[in-house]
């Protein structure tokens, strides 16, 4: 294809040339530009999202009553796997790179990222993994059905046949594989392109959250990949999973990368929120570095508490690796602390970002504080498969991702699109996502404490089971309707457009500095001086400083 | 040691001192090879970045380029690089034809691919070219 020149962003950029451009749907699947292989990417994990959904419901009707026969227990199983492996590899994790795509090269003021030809081909690679791993449906032995885990040896050939779960194994790989180089891409892209200026610790707060998070996928990605390849070859033969140890050694490698990935799913999503949070305050971002330090330190403990998911499997050493769970504790800490103290003393504007970038902190901590409990061995082996661990983790990887997405969408929207969502539809969004979020998964806290297993398609009746199993089925429905209204939302927001400007709430970071949306190559105008991590709200505070000092009110008066 | 390798080092340094933190109070240790590995991997990647790029090393902000840089704005020699890899894979799973139809694939792709570069090598000349004419 045609290769364009631009010049790297610079005070006064030099002119350039541009090839003409491909338009149509040709155009938008191979182009390089990253807003639009972020575009596409984020498109496609939300179709992901509305399918991982659907399997959800599904799941929800299922165990809505006692003995209930909506599905059968093959076809449950391979509810739960794909809900799982769709929401974990096909939409948290991707969008979270999508995200990073699109903004972080904004917010850097690079005018590309780096390696595009590699970014794209890896948008092309994650999405023919889904493809291939829903391509599971289609086959007559159904879809992959050993969990978004495929523990060996329930995964294996002789537990587990058929072409479904070689599918489901596949599907892994090449998801894996495409977003760990689309990961080294922006890794590639803040170590390499930043502007004149941008200086690691003056890069946004979302910037850095999505550096730690893609630092993360390099590191722990391959190893799924190389875990998956080695399950392929088990299943076929290999005997390579074989015996206690073997099962172990799966585990173990599943987990180096299953433990990085939950703040794969949570940092990006911290970010935005953080972003929505002090831009709504118009106040910068509290305790910049102590933040930078506590997601470095949270993403190096990600590498060392992987066992406590094997506590009960007496193959690991328990104490270690409580010891470095409960560490974990600092770093988020801080982070709240942040939150709120940035909030504290600010002008509050409570708009939807604002909003869900509130409630993304309130709903992580249930999952948050919930995971304390179960970092300690002596509880987790009472907690260990029961609805008691779905509770946490759909309120760490639910409530700890789709909160702080949505507070992204709601803050960047208009510069994506040059238009406003429509803030009445987005607080009912809000609304219903809350109480859905909450009718649906803290009640699987008491189920658990009932004695209601995971994984199970069907159940007896058993005292408080079928009423708690019922509300969360309705809780369910009302998260599928606050989806409803966030697409209309959309959907209006598209048809009916209430032009946005370039920035209209007064952003503290670069992505603000160009049109909405951004043009090719990003920045026409000069870029602003940087001098620390918000560098708009630094102007905008020269500019009233000045304004100040002409009045004879001198600076600081 | 600065810039983009620090990252690296504190987090091999901490794995370090867990380990050695662990090895004290408990008595014992968690397996040694395992997590040497994690380390010198860890601490090789900081080395790795510290010798590909200086870039990434330099204290302070990135000082601005005056250079040309070549970009493609579109590359389908990329698409079909992503989609012959599934085709592959996929066909491990299906049939061998769809192996050696997606070997096929990624050769071409990779021919595709260096007219591309040829081609933004070219354009990045001229550029320079142009701006040295100025």
């Amino acid at each position: 294809m045609s290769a364009t020149t631009a010049p790297p962003p610079a005070p006064a950029p030099a002119p350039q040339t541009q090839a003409p451009r491909i338009g149509g749907w040709i155009g938008a699947a191979t182009s390089t530009d990253h807003k639009r292989i972020g575009l596409n990417m984020a498109a496609c994990s939300f179709v992901f999202f509305l399918a991982g959904g659907a399997f959800a419901l599904l799941m929800r009707t299922q165990l809505a009553q006692p003995n209930m026969q909506f599905v059968s227990d093959d076809t449950y199983n391979q509810l739960f796997t794909m809900h799982g492996s769709t929401m974990i590899y096909l939409f948290v994790t991707p969008m979270a790179i999508a995200l990073a795509m699109y903004l972080v090269p904004l917010q850097i003021g690079a005018s590309a990222v780096a390696a595009p030809r590699f970014a794209l081909a890896g948008f092309w690679t994650w999405l023919s993994g889904g493809l291939v791993m829903q391509s599971g449906w289609l086959v007559g032995d159904g879809a992959g059905r050993a969990g978004w885990f495929s523990y060996t040896p329930l995964s294996n050939g002789t537990n587990t046949p058929g072409v479904g779960q070689d599918l489901w194994t596949i599907g892994v790989i090449l998801a894996a594989t495409g977003m760990t180089v689309m990961a080294g891409c922006i890794t590639a892209t803040i170590a390499r392109r930043r502007a004149p200026g941008m200086s690691l610790l003056r890069m946004p707060v979302f910037t850095w959250t999505e550096l730690v998070s893609m630092l993360m996928v390099v590191g722990s990605f391959p190893v799924l990949i190389l875990a998956m390849a080695l399950l392929y070859l088990d299943r076929h033969g290999g005997h390579i999973y074989s015996g206690f140890n073997g099962s172990i050694d799966y585990q173990d490698l599943f987990w180096f990368f299953g433990h990085p990935v939950v703040y794969v799913m949570f940092f990006p999503y911290l970010g935005a929120a953080a972003e929505a949070i002090a831009t709504s305050s118009r106040k910068r971002w509290f305790g910049y570095v102590p933040f930078v330090g506590s997601i470095m330190m949270f993403a190096a403990l990600s590498m060392a508490v992987w066992s406590h998911h094997m506590f009960t499997t007496g193959g690991v050493t328990n104490q270690y690796f409580a010891f470095t769970s409960t560490l974990l504790v600092v770093p988020a800490g801080i982070e709240y602390f942040d939150a709120v103290a940035t909030m504290i003393g600010g002008s509050l504007v409570l708009r939807a970002s604002m909003l869900f970038g509130i409630a993304f902190f309130v709903q992580f901590l249930i999952g948050g504080l919930s995971g304390i409990f179960i970092a300690s061995p002596v509880l987790d082996y009472h907690a260990e498969d029961s609805y008691i661990i779905v509770a946490h983790f759909h309120y760490t990887l639910f409530a700890g991702s789709v909160f702080g997405f949505f507070a992204g969408v709601y803050h960047w929207f208009p510069k994506v699109t040059g238009a406003h969502l429509r803030e009445g539809l987005g607080k009912l969004h809000l609304a219903l996502l809350m109480i859905g979020t909450n009718v649906t998964f803290f009640p699987m806290f008491f189920l658990g404490e009932y004695g209601m297993s995971r994984r199970i398609s069907r159940y007896s009746t058993h005292p408080g089971w079928g009423t708690t199993n019922l509300i969360e089925t309705i809780g369910a429905g009302v998260i599928a309707l606050a989806i409803l209204a966030f697409l209309a939302n959309v959907a209006v927001s598209l048809r009916r457009r209430i032009p946005a400007g370039e920035d209209p709430w007064e952003g503290h970071t670069l992505e603000w500095a160009t049109s909405s949306p951004p043009p090719a190559y990003n920045f026409v105008r000069p870029l602003p001086p940087i001098h620390s991590y918000a560098p708009l709200l630094d102007l905008r505070h020269e500019a009233e400083d000045r304004a100040r000092e002409a009045a004879g009110g001198g600076v600081g008066a | 040691m600065r810039g983009g390798a620090i990252p690296l080092v504190a987090w091999g340094t901490i794995l370090l001192v867990l380990y050695i933190v662990h090895a004290i109070w408990n008595g014992r240790t968690v397996p040694t090879i395992a997590t040497g590995f994690a380390v010198l991997a860890i601490y090789g990647f900081g080395a790795c970045v510290w010798i590909l790029g200086r870039d990434t090393l330099r204290r302070g902000p990135p000082a601005a380029r005056s250079e040309a840089e070549a970009w493609p704005s579109a590359s389908l020699g990329a698409v079909m690089a992503g989609l012959s890899f599934a085709c592959i894979l996929f066909g491990v799973v299906w049939s061998n034809f769809l192996v050696y139809f997606g070997g096929a694939m990624l050769l071409l792709s990779l021919g595709r691919l260096g007219v591309e570069v040829r081609s933004e090598y070219a354009s990045k000349r001229h550029a320079q070219e142009e701006m040295s004419g100025r």
